[in-house]
């Protein structure tokens, strides 16, 4: 399902111009699907989420700062991926902790990313994970530190702070990079998609919650999926 | 048989309540958030914990007379009733072998001016110390509570010894004592501080970002907090801590009370029964964290004063001082280790074959450590070493083995 062009592009770069150029003067080149897309809308009906910690009889009181308000986007990825889009990534990318919280809650990254967890509270927290694509206890850190873990493995994620049992987030790590998080709007777009039938998942709080089968269609249109989760 | 029901029923309702919360695919069991219903407004948490270890011949670990920390089932479950976004009501039972279910909690929080002030009244926490609002399993490294809130004194606040030498027969033994002067039956003594049971009363407590002072006016006292209670006077007592930098909390507090029983006192003779027989002590605690390290330690003097009555008389208060310092070392993701030494010590008095320490000097070394099998399922081990300056066992070697599961 790897396009002539995608293979062209990524393999042998130094000479993917002139192959481009002759295969768009050959039939072959009008008979080779252009790289489409898949993209959509995810409603969420729980996508705003004040968090709340346990109720602690055993506490004398303190100083209490508004609830903070999470956001629990969806993930969009497709089931299969093309054959050739396995590829492992040096990329960065940060989960930040702050008013008790993980931003972002829901962290969508390839196999190799590493991740920053820098602390902006004015407490300790103390990062872990007992997930089995990635398991590890950062320790408890102050403001201004960060600490580092690469993943390794597909799976998901799911990271907790051992002080504050309150606070959680999700970390999707693929091995190909047809994913995508949803936004502020709920849309999504998993762009470069050869074209074909493929299944697209959608993914919200630690389950699957929708999967649907989608034909990207050759001419390089977006095919459009639209879900609607409770 | 009566409180096995009631027990199991509170483990039941835990139970459902947990289950209900679950997510199928969850990664790693519960999710974060507390279970909730009325749109969030109210809460639940709770534990179940199950510890098996083994016999003490010596009532070292017994908190009651038929109660050892190291044998017993224990329930809990939490509710918390948000009225408006300053105030909330609080509601905490607990289910446990030999007591049945027990309403531990129950008060209301009313948090104006954004939480500088919070003031509390029903069955409320203990201000003084640190160790009793955290004696939750989930908080506890390790198996055993500390001495001075668990280890069961020669004193009674319903019967009191006429002579010194009364009190020295039952030095060592406060798991079942009785005296001549007041509630004849043997029942139990009581530890210096009682975490297994909180007062009534209010409780107003000024919180800052690096200072909080607290102060509580409850029934009881520190070594019996009362719901009601036949008690002359009220308990008042009041903590300061202070935060100096991240991850570093020390704290004095402070604590007077009335502590003989009402009812004990109107038969006392008329000469002494005007006397206030109280409960004074002061404490000292901390708390250090650093990267995988979690240090604690307090120290506490406390002072019971009780009638003079005959001679050999007991002349000013009874004393006792005790401290413990524990460790917690994370050793990987699932595995930590643990250890805590702990001392208590009392005062000495005359009595008629020479002075003595009105109970025996305790000692207790515990190493443990503990697993987390998945989020909210824990599974500790503990070794406890005892001593002690008196009594039948002086030595003694134990095991305990505790699963936790919290929500």
């Amino acid at each position: 399902m790897t396009s002539v062009i995608e293979r062209v592009g990524h393999r042998i770069p130094g000479s993917a111009v002139a192959l481009f150029c002759v295969a768009a003067t050959c039939p072959l080149a009008f008979t080779a699907p252009a790289p489409g897309s898949i993209r959509g809308r995810v409603t969420v009906s729980d996508y705003r989420v004040t968090v709340e910690p346990r109720p602690m009889p055993s506490s004398l009181g303190g100083t209490h700062a508004p609830r903070p308000v999470e956001l629990r986007p969806a993930v969009v990825y497709l089931e299969s991926a093309p054959r050739g889009a396995f590829e492992r990534d040096d990329a960065r990318a940060t989960m930040d902790q702050r008013n008790e919280t993980f931003v972002p809650h829901v962290l969508a990254i390839t196999v190799g990313t590493t991740v920053d967890f820098p602390n902006s509270d004015v407490i300790f927290h103390n990062v872990f994970s007992l997930s089995k694509a990635k398991t590890f206890d950062l320790g408890r850190y102050a403001r201004g530190k960060s600490k580092s873990v690469r993943f390794d493995r597909p799976g998901v994620v799911q990271v907790f702070c051992d002080i504050h049992s309150h606070m959680s987030a999700y970390i999707l790590v693929f091995s190909h990079r047809y994913f995508s998080v949803t936004d502020a709007e709920g849309r999504y777009a998993l762009e470069g998609v050869p074209s074909g039938a493929y299944t697209v998942v959608v993914w919200h709080e630690g389950a699957v919650r929708e999967t649907r089968a989608v034909i990207v269609p050759a001419t390089g249109n977006a095919a459009v999926a639209d879900f609607a989760i409770r | 048989m009566r409180s096995l029901t009631r027990a199991g029923a509170a483990v039941w309702l835990a139970v459902v309540l947990h289950l209900y919360g679950v997510r199928p695919a969850s990664a790693q069991g519960r999710p974060a958030s507390p279970f909730s219903v009325a749109g969030g407004r109210v809460l639940f948490a709770g534990d179940l914990s199950i510890t098996v270890g083994a016999p003490d011949p010596g009532w070292f670990t017994y908190t009651d007379y038929e109660t050892s920390s190291l044998r017993r089932v224990r329930a809990g479950l939490a509710v918390e009733a948000r009225i408006t976004s300053d105030l909330s009501a609080l509601f905490e039972a607990r289910g446990e072998t030999g007591r049945g279910v027990e309403p531990y909690a129950w008060y209301l929080r009313y948090r104006p001016w954004k939480g500088l002030v919070n003031l509390q009244a029903g069955r409320i926490p203990p201000v003084f110390g640190a160790y009793a609002r955290r004696s939750y399993p989930q908080n506890n490294p390790l198996i055993g509570d500390p001495l001075l809130y668990q280890y069961l004194t020669a004193l009674r606040p319903d019967a009191v010894p006429a002579t010194v030498d009364d009190l020295l027969a039952m030095r060592a033994r406060g798991w079942l004592v009785r005296y001549p002067v007041g509630d004849a039956e043997w029942r139990n003594g009581v530890p210096p501080i009682a975490a297994s049971r909180w007062g009534t009363g209010v409780q107003a407590l000024v919180a800052g970002q690096r200072l909080e002072g607290a102060v509580s006016v409850t029934l009881g006292s520190l070594s019996r907090p009362l719901a009601r209670g036949p008690i002359r006077a009220p308990q008042v007592a009041g903590r300061v801590s202070w935060k100096p930098v991240v991850g570093l909390v020390v704290g004095i507090s402070g604590s007077r009370s009335e502590f003989l029983d009402r009812d004990l006192i109107e038969i006392l003779p008329a000469l002494v029964r005007d006397h206030p027989y109280r409960q004074r002590a002061v404490g000292f605690d901390g708390e250090c964290s650093w990267g995988y390290w979690l240090v604690r330690g307090e120290f506490v003097a406390s002072g019971w004063s009780v009638p003079d009555l005959e001679a050999p008389p007991i002349r000013g208060p009874l004393r006792a001082r005790g401290g413990y310092i524990e460790a917690r070392r994370r050793v990987g993701p699932r595995l930590y280790v643990a250890a805590r030494a702990d001392r208590l010590a009392f005062s000495t008095v005359e009595g008629s074959r020479g002075s003595r320490t009105w109970d025996a000097d305790v000692s207790r070394l515990e190493l443990g450590a503990g697993t987390t099998l998945r989020r909210g399922l824990l599974l500790k081990g503990s070794y406890l070493y005892h001593q002690r300056g008196g009594g039948r066992v002086r030595e003694d070697h134990l095991w305990a083995a505790q699963l936790l599961w919290w929500f």
